[in-house]
């Protein structure tokens, strides 16, 4: 139980110092009020603010326990069938390693949050098919690098993931060295 | 602005101010049942009518409209508040017809309102059930507010959620535009939203924690007008055993995202005997005491009086 402040806690709705257990069940249930669609809460937050409140609820669970939050075990939107790439790569049950396989991570995270590419769009401001080159790392189909940069910042923001930074400057070492 | 008519821990009426959002989700229903189960718990209970868009509790109830009603008291057409105090079928329970005395001043100035709710809280009962009806205008949000218990029904589908929220957005801005000093409070907000803080600003919790960083004299007021703001809910129409859950949620995620307690006093579940009773003029509880809703409906009033109701046997 190691970084945890004591909003951290409060988030999860949870007394300090909780058992691991509880701190799961906890990080279910505001995860499954935080899902795209979920009746108590909605049209309370906009989509933006409903990521950022899911990206919350992770950190406070990463501070929590020290461990990245499990993939929660509930039924996710289905999502339709996509044009290109990455069939069959890191479809289901591993995530792909976000250090070898950016893209890939990008894509597998979008779908665990049940999102599709119109809502991330919607989101970022990014067109769908820009996203789908980005996360399929179409190298010839990109823009410019510093453009490049900024889209996987945003897209990793949008999705709440622990290190943009890290993982623009993952993104761009792999796309330069392909 | 109004002044909330009573502390908790005041003597005097309970005042139940019932409303909240969409039409058609059940509220006169709910408050007239829930009246009648609390009186039957031995309290003294006044109903209140002030929904401006179709009075009709007494034909739930069962009765005549009344005669006299809140607008000959304020008008002084009669002699005492206990005048305009119509007698129901049931013991302990009275209905006052309030919503003419709301239309006639087409839109109440604070001070009306106020008097209004003064007039209310000097009646001789244990709790009064005020029936808002919907919308979110001023009015309503004012006696919402001034109620300071104030229920929203809800039922669960989106719409009602959403309203539902809504309501709640409305009356919590409402009510913290009251935190004092109010320049002040206002001049912390403005630099909170003026500078790069501003970012970290996605809900009104948030807010209220930058506030409390650039001015903690504001910070203060504004929680502490926040904290005594904290309604109740009343889940109507479950049909399936997953939104008994609806109730509980709905809270968390307002204490995540305002930074209130929103309390559920009860679920209610879907009962086509409800229906027939509204037909038959009766409330449910009464006519059919042991339908799943009745049952549910003594639930929520002991929740009220702040102990269990036995069941009638």
């Amino acid at each position: 139980m190691s970084h945890a402040r004591f909003e951290d806690w409060q988030l999860l709705d949870l007394a300090p110092g909780a058992e691991l257990a509880e701190v799961n069940r906890a990080l279910h249930f505001r995860r499954s009020l935080y899902q795209p669609g979920a009746l108590a809460t909605y049209n309370l937050l906009d989509e933006d603010e409903r990521l950022r409140m899911l990206d919350r609820i992770d950190e406070a669970y990463r501070r929590i326990t020290g461990n990245e939050p499990p993939r929660s075990p509930g039924p996710r939107p289905v999502e339709p069938v996509e044009e290109t790439g990455l069939q069959g790569e890191g479809e289901v049950g591993s995530p792909p390693d976000p250090r070898t396989a950016p893209g890939a991570h990008l894509r597998f995270q979008r779908r665990a949050r049940g999102l599709s590419l119109e809502q991330l769009s919607a989101v970022t401001k990014i067109r769908t098919s820009l996203i789908s080159q980005i996360e399929a790392e179409e190298v010839d189909q990109l823009p410019a690098a510093v453009f490049v940069r900024g889209h996987v910042l945003q897209l990793a923001r949008a999705l709440g993931l622990a290190d943009p930074n890290e993982l623009a400057a993952r993104y761009l070492a792999k796309v330069r060295l392909d | 602005m109004i002044e909330e008519i009573q502390e908790p821990t005041e003597t005097g009426p309970r005042v139940w101010a019932i409303g909240g959002g969409k039409g058609g989700v059940g509220k006169s229903v709910v408050a007239a049942n829930l009246a009648l189960a609390v009186a039957r718990t031995g309290a003294r209970v006044a109903l209140v009518d002030a929904d401006l868009g179709g009075a009709n509790l007494h034909t739930l109830i069962g009765i005549p409209s009344p005669k006299r009603n809140l607008s000959d008291f304020i008008a002084r057409r009669v002699a005492s508040l206990n005048e305009i105090l119509a007698p129901t079928p049931f013991d302990n329970l009275w209905l006052v017809s309030g919503a003419k005395a709301l239309l006639e001043t087409a839109n109440p100035s604070f001070g009306q309102k106020t008097k209004i709710l003064r007039h209310l809280a000097s009646l001789d009962v244990d709790h009064i059930f005020l029936d808002l009806g919907a919308g979110t205008s001023f009015n309503v949000l004012d006696f919402f507010l001034a109620a300071r218990r104030g229920v929203l029904v809800v039922v669960p589908e989106a719409t009602s959620v959403e309203n539902a929220y809504f309501f709640i957005k409305a009356a919590y801005f409402r009510k913290l535009k009251r935190a004092q000093p109010r320049a002040r409070v206002k001049a912390a907000v403005d630099e909170v939203m003026r500078g790069d803080a501003r970012q970290r600003v996605r809900t009104p919790r948030d807010l209220m924690a930058q506030v409390m960083a650039v001015d903690a004299e504001a910070g203060a007021a504004l929680m502490e007008e926040a904290s005594t703001f904290s309604p109740s809910i009343i889940v109507n129409r479950i049909e399936r055993s997953e939104q008994t859950r609806l109730g509980d949620e709905m809270g968390s995620a307002c204490r995540d995202y305002f930074g209130i307690n929103l309390r559920c006093l009860g679920n209610l579940p879907y009962d086509a005997l409800v229906r027939r009773s509204v037909d038959e003029r009766r409330p449910a509880v009464d006519l059919f005491p042991q339908s799943s809703f009745a049952r549910a409906v003594r639930g929520a009033a002991g929740t009220v009086v702040g102990q269990p109701v036995e069941a009638v046997g």
